[in-house]
């Protein structure tokens, strides 16, 4: 792929698919904190970027992380200093519900960070969630905000393949448009698997490990 | 193309899924012969996944089993790091998470002392909340 400038202009189509690929990462973290003392290793690859995040959660109620992003648009590496913090968090017997807080800083410099919160509801059987975040730049600032929901096909014990069927829906003040597309999560044990597809951004996939 | 290879993902999933369900099914036929474990001497009722808590409670012997009932244990992923985090404690001698009755099962040796509170931090250190404990001499 061509090296593009930062300032370069950019095709409309190659921001189009950008944002839809900065909106996949968002969307993914379904689990941005784990137990307190609990790493994750995250890998995400597509024919965009490739970006691998590794966080350490002290507590349940923050994660604290570095992303490496190798952006293949503009020919980029960056990387980010992230945290996240549990707002709120409700347990019941059959459900539970977040709010998390998300931020990071990358280390272009303080210019270059984001923030926003995402929250989720799910109980064995159903999931739903959404997200907000500010997006700030040297050459385009931006937000976005999605909603998603999803169903477990099966109810699986401990130890069982877990699968869900997803569907996502997104907006990017940079194209105006609202996107819908299916995803696919799998889990068992430590590992979690998740593939979305859009006609337009073709295939992206999520890995994680947790240990 | 995509819509195919996505729609073999699935079914791949799927079929995995059903297959130990089967599995787990044949292993209830044959669990509840000689075997009752519906009602606690205190009189309480002993929700527990029959299958599941046979097979904990197999080879197990001169032991306690706490029975914890945790709110928030909805997913598989979610639950790990309570398998994890009673594991380093060397009084447990063996722990089950039941997801679709939201308990833990965790076995201590005859002497230990099982101490609810703290149980309930190591609970809470996972995100979740521990609510009630029952516990089974053997």
């Amino acid at each position: 792929m061509p090296s593009v400038p930062v300032h370069a202009n950019i095709p409309p189509m190659g921001i189009f698919l950008k944002c839809l690929l900065i909106f996949f990462v968002i969307t993914l973290e379904a689990r941005p904190i784990s137990y307190s003392g609990g790493s994750t290793l995250m890998f995400m690859s597509d024919n965009m970027q490739d970006s691998i995040y590794y966080h350490y959660s002290p507590s349940y109620k923050f994660s604290i992380g570095i992303e490496g992003v190798k952006d293949q648009i503009f020919n980029k590496d960056l990387s980010y200093l992230r945290l996240t913090y549990l707002l709120d968090r409700k347990n019941t017997k059959h459900s539970q519900r977040n709010l998390y807080f998300q931020s990071g800083v990358s280390s272009a410099g303080l210019d270059t960070h984001f923030f926003g919160i995402h929250g989720d509801w799910e109980t064995r059987r159903v999931f739903v969630g959404f997200g907000f975040k500010e997006v700030f730049n040297d050459f385009h600032d931006f937000t976005e905000k999605f909603i998603q929901t999803g169903f477990a096909p099966y109810l699986g014990d401990y130890g069982d393949l877990h699968t869900w069927i997803m569907m996502k829906s997104k907006h990017n003040t940079l194209t105006g448009d609202w996107n819908t597309y299916p995803a696919l999560k799998f889990f068992k044990g430590n590992f979690l698997a998740e593939v979305g597809y859009d006609s337009q951004a073709d295939w992206d996939i999520h890995l994680m490990y947790r240990f | 193309m995509n819509k195919i290879v996505l729609t073999s993902i699935f079914l791949t999933a799927s079929i995995w899924a059903d297959h130990g369900h089967n599995h787990a099914m044949e292993m209830e036929a044959h669990s509840h012969e000689g075997h009752l474990h519906d009602t606690l001497v205190d009189g309480k009722a002993l929700e527990v996944d029959a299958v599941r808590f046979d097979n904990f409670m197999a080879g197990l012997t001169d032991s306690q089993v706490a029975i914890v009932s945790v709110n928030g244990m909805v997913c598989d992923f979610c639950a790990r790091g309570i398998e994890k985090t009673f594991k380093k404690d060397k009084a447990v001698t063996k722990i089950d998470v039941d997801l679709n009755r939201g308990k833990v099962l965790i076995a201590y040796g005859s002497s230990t002392t099982i101490d609810f509170d703290d149980i309930k931090k190591k609970i809470l250190a996972n995100g979740q909340n521990a609510t009630d404990l029952q516990i089974l001499t053997i």
